[in-house]
């Protein structure tokens, strides 16, 4: 018997793996998920969620008299060396069992056991000497008896949840390679259904109804325009940055915090811990580095202003021309602005462990071109350009791991501040497209009538 | 000197035949396919899939697309009663036949025999959908 290889076909660079020890891997990696939930889930309902079940179902009641009350204390070697105490209440009890009286230590839930020894006497002394109360005892082995019922809520959401997940992941996982064993690779595409639901990761973006591959362009044509019929949504590079710093700051910085609390408790105390000093002053330069970044950053994005770009027609088409305004807020002066259309493909691919995404412009054409704009809080800057699509373009195309993407990109280069770029996705269908009847423009607003007075 | 037995198993031939000349096709035409199975050399086939369908081709990981799936059981339908087979479905308009610099698009039809056993063979044979020329980098005017 030969077993199968390892690598199969190679592809550029890469080689891809055999698919008969793919497939064995995954079923291994998920049958393993799936007993050792239903392991753990196994101990867990027998050592937790069936006693109290029991004890909630099956345990007979008897009144009984506390006669005496201490701790139990368990000591645990965790981790090996040192040493865990916890405590729980104990009970001395006289009941009455099928006629015969019983003395015995009554057994709470292992949710009594505590760590806090002041705690656990808190509790114990709610109990009186003397005191006449309900019990309940196991009719099986009548010397098992409880004062209290009731259900630890967190230990059954525990034991419903940890294996729970372990078995939803491991239970998919194997269903999914069982529905592909034996199955070409035409026929997995092909078998709708179950897929999505059990891989929804692998499911590409939703496509245009009729148009296979071609993204869906609703979330682009849901804001009107002041003056053309739609205003596009941004892309802005610069303001994903801006988020990164901003979180790498409050991150960084809350690590800062709480090692400067702990050094000013040290010398509060009078002790210095010249280690812990060491370390806080490198964090703390790398800290206020990143709260400068952001600072700048932020201050960058409100200082330059917004930008609008409007669209007579959207989804685009082959061949046709359409109208754009141009509309850039701000202050100040912008030596160059530049507004033009551009075709990018993305590629997603795997290299060892991790996942890379690679972006080519590979066609751009420039739309206009504007020098020394200035633009006014009150006044914005506003310019119309015409746009054509060429005849023979390839529509926008958009799969699981790869895309062909269309996109309106507006290129600033102020006089104080850096180069900045902001990018408005468009949608262009095939050429023979149909496309659907566009949605009525909604009536020009005051706004509109303003913006388009103050057009220079 | 190496026997037939030596040699592992056959390899056969699928001979396709599309309706149109070059393989050139329109969004929405029909794609028409004749084929001729060869060389199974006694080997029982158990089962035969028709399909066309895309993939993409470059730097990212492959993704497929089936627009049309056949799964052929009857035995009265394969060799060695019958060697050859034909099968057609209109084309969808999209996604168009494409050549980019890290992202390619190619549709393909492919006829894939299940022989008695594990083993399988497919044979695929790419079209073209639409007309959009190759991406060259010189095309671009900034």
């Amino acid at each position: 018997m030969r077993l199968p290889r390892f690598f199969a076909k190679k592809r550029g660079h890469r080689r891809t793996g055999s698919r008969d020890w793919g497939v064995f891997g995954d079923g291994l990696f998920h049958g393993t998920l799936l007993v050792a939930g239903l392991c753990f889930g196994a101990i867990l309902v027998s050592g937790v969620a069936a006693p109290e079940w029991r004890i909630n179902h099956e345990f007979r009641e008897s009144k009984g008299m506390i006669l005496a009350k201490g701790l139990a204390r368990t000591t645990v070697a965790d981790p090996p060396g040192t040493v865990t105490t916890s405590w729980r209440p104990c009970l001395r009890v006289r009941y009455l069992t099928d006629g015969t009286l019983r003395e015995s230590w009554s057994h709470g839930p292992s949710a009594d056991n505590t760590p806090d020894r002041e705690a656990a006497l808190r509790r114990l002394a709610e109990w009186k000497l003397g005191e006449e109360t309900a019990c309940w005892y196991d009719p099986s082995a009548p010397e098992t008896v409880v004062l209290q019922r009731g259900y630890s809520w967190w230990l059954w959401l525990l034991s419903l949840l940890l294996p729970g997940a372990l078995v939803l992941i491991g239970g998919t996982g194997l269903v999914r390679g069982l529905r592909a064993w034996g199955k070409s690779e035409e026929h997995r595409a092909a078998s709708v259904g179950l897929s999505e639901l059990l891989d929804p990761l692998a499911q590409p973006a939703q496509a245009a109804p009729g148009y296979p591959a071609v993204p869906v362009w609703d979330d682009l044509v849901n804001s009107p325009g002041t003056i053309l019929r739609y205003r596009l949504p941004i892309e802005s590079p610069e303001s994903w940055t801006m988020v990164g710093f901003g979180l790498f700051a409050v991150l960084w910085n809350a690590v800062v915090v709480v090692l400067a609390v702990g050094a000013g408790l040290d010398l509060l105390g009078g002790r210095i811990d010249w280690w812990l000093f060491a370390l806080l002053v490198p964090f703390l330069g790398v800290g206020i580095g990143g709260g400068v970044l952001f600072a700048r950053s932020l201050v960058f994005a409100t200082a330059v202003g917004p930008t609008q770009l409007e669209i007579s027609d959207h989804p685009m088409l082959p061949g046709r021309r359409y109208d754009v305004l141009l509309a850039q807020g701000g202050t100040g002066t912008i030596r160059s602005l530049t507004l033009s259309l551009e075709l990018e493909e993305q590629a997603t691919f795997r290299q060892g462990t991790d996942t890379r995404t690679e972006h080519v412009v590979v066609w751009k054409q420039l739309v206009a071109d504007f020098h020394d704009v200035s633009a006014e809080p009150h006044s914005r800057f506003e310019a119309r350009a015409v746009v054509e699509v060429p005849e023979n373009a390839m529509h926008s195309f958009t799969s699981a791991h790869n895309a062909v993407r269309w996109r309106l990109v507006v290129r600033g280069t102020p006089e104080r501040w850096p180069v900045f770029s902001r990018i408005f996705p468009v949608v262009v269908f095939p050429p023979s497209a149909e496309l659907p009847v566009p949605p009525p423009r909604p009536p020009a607003s005051r706004d509109a009538l303003r913006s388009t007075e103050v057009t220079r | 000197m190496n026997t037939a037995a030596d040699r592992g198993p056959a390899m056969p031939r699928v001979e396709v035949q599309f309706d149109r000349p070059h393989r050139q096709h329109e969004p929405r035409d029909q794609v028409a396919v004749r084929y001729r199975i060869e060389g199974c050399d006694g080997e029982r086939i158990r089962a035969i899939e028709h399909s066309v369908l895309w993939y993409t081709e470059g730097k990212g990981e492959e993704d497929l697309g089936v627009h049309f799936f056949q799964r052929i059981t009857d035995r009265a339908m394969m060799p060695p009663a019958l060697s050859t087979g034909a099968f057609s479905t209109p084309l969808p308009q999209s996604p168009l036949s494409y050549e980019g610099r890290i992202v390619k698009v190619r549709w393909c039809v492919r006829v894939r025999l299940f022989f008695d056993g594990s083993r399988d063979f497919v044979s695929e044979h790419v079209f073209v959908l639409g007309r959009i020329p190759p991406v060259r980098l010189s095309e671009s005017r900034a």
